[in-house]
């Protein structure tokens, strides 16, 4: 895993048809996710360089917590 | 080796069901909990969640000792299929094939958790329904097959469980928001993530991202209309997660 390079990024993508707002990706994630008033989450749609390994393992989390199943970790390319 | 013929499996069948009992209680007064979107304030609604998902390995890791001690003991003649398959028990051909209508059922939900991320959310919902018949069906097979069951300590705990389930079931059908219940205020890891974020002044958090961020952003920031990205720029690697 150390010798793979990281290179590219990521995107915590919702499907907001899904989310019945239980707020944990907003517990869990809260680099990635801030919650509206009402307790939807808002998440970046800026992409989060794969090196980052401390927001992509809360956005592991965020999509295995997720009780709908709403989220997943989509990878982007290198941003240039 | 404990020989078949000795009391001490009966005592484990008999002691693991009591076991099971309580231990599936707290499963779904937990289940109820999460559904009902409690905590968020001194206790994180995602621990509740784990919590529930933990405690649930417990009670099936207790319910496979109960079944399994129940096959192995030869004091009583059940067979390995009236496990499974109700009403072939010779002995309390009801009480025992209510048990294993119970245990198909929490089968059922438990194989259908395990298979989250491969089916559909609206499946496993509909799947995890049956947990409530799985529970009601089990404590009336605790009442008619539990030798401690009828009186003393084994009744009372048997009411008390069923008393907390039926008023989950109560509170689940009355208290349950419509969708969401506003935001929790809690977020564990904000504190320490922020300050550990290498480059990173603390205080700046990539959820607001439609602020002008100041900081050195992890990427120049591309404009971003859509909400959410269905299909970001040259996917190198797309997970499909549904």
């Amino acid at each position: 895993m150390g010798i793979r390079r990281r290179s590219g990024g990521f995107v915590l993508s919702i499907n907001p048809i899904l989310c019945d707002g239980f707020g944990h990706c907003g517990e869990l994630a809260p680099d990635l996710v801030h919650m509206d008033e009402w307790g939807y989450p808002i998440i970046t749609t800026v992409p989060v360089p794969l090196s980052n390994l401390a927001a992509l393992e809360s956005a592991r989390y965020a999509v295995r917590g997720c009780p709908r199943q709403a989220l997943r970790i989509d990878r982007v390319a290198d941003p240039s | 080796m404990i020989a078949l013929t000795s009391p001490y499996l009966w005592y484990s069948t008999r002691a693991t069901g009591m076991v099971t009992m309580v231990l599936f209680t707290i499963v779904v007064a937990l289940g109820t909990f999460v559904a009902n979107r409690i905590g968020g304030t001194i206790i994180g609604r995602f621990e509740i969640n784990e919590l529930h998902r933990s405690v649930s390995i417990i009670a099936v890791v207790f319910l496979a000792i109960h079944v399994v001690t129940t096959i192995a003991d030869s004091y009583v003649p059940t067979g390995f299929i009236s496990v499974f398959v109700p009403m072939t028990s010779e002995y309390k051909r009801v009480a025992v094939g209510l048990g294993a209508v119970a245990l198909d059922l929490i089968l059922a939900v438990w194989i259908s958790s395990l298979l989250k991320v491969r089916i559909a959310n609206t499946t496993w919902r509909f799947i995890h329904w049956f947990s409530w018949l799985g529970f009601a069906t089990s404590i009336v097979h605790a009442f008619l097959t539990g030798t401690d069951g009828r009186k003393g300590w084994g009744l009372i705990l048997i009411v008390v469980c069923s008393s907390v389930v039926f008023a989950s079931a109560v509170w689940r059908y009355l208290g349950r928001p419509t969708r969401a219940a506003g935001r929790t205020a809690l977020s564990p890891l904000a504190p320490q993530s922020d300050a550990a974020r290498s480059g990173r002044p603390t205080g700046q958090r990539l959820g607001a991202s439609s602020a002008p961020s100041k900081g050195p952003s992890p990427t120049p920031s591309r404009p971003t209309s859509a909400p959410f990205p269905r299909s970001p720029q040259s996917p190198v690697k797309k997970r499909r997660s549904r």
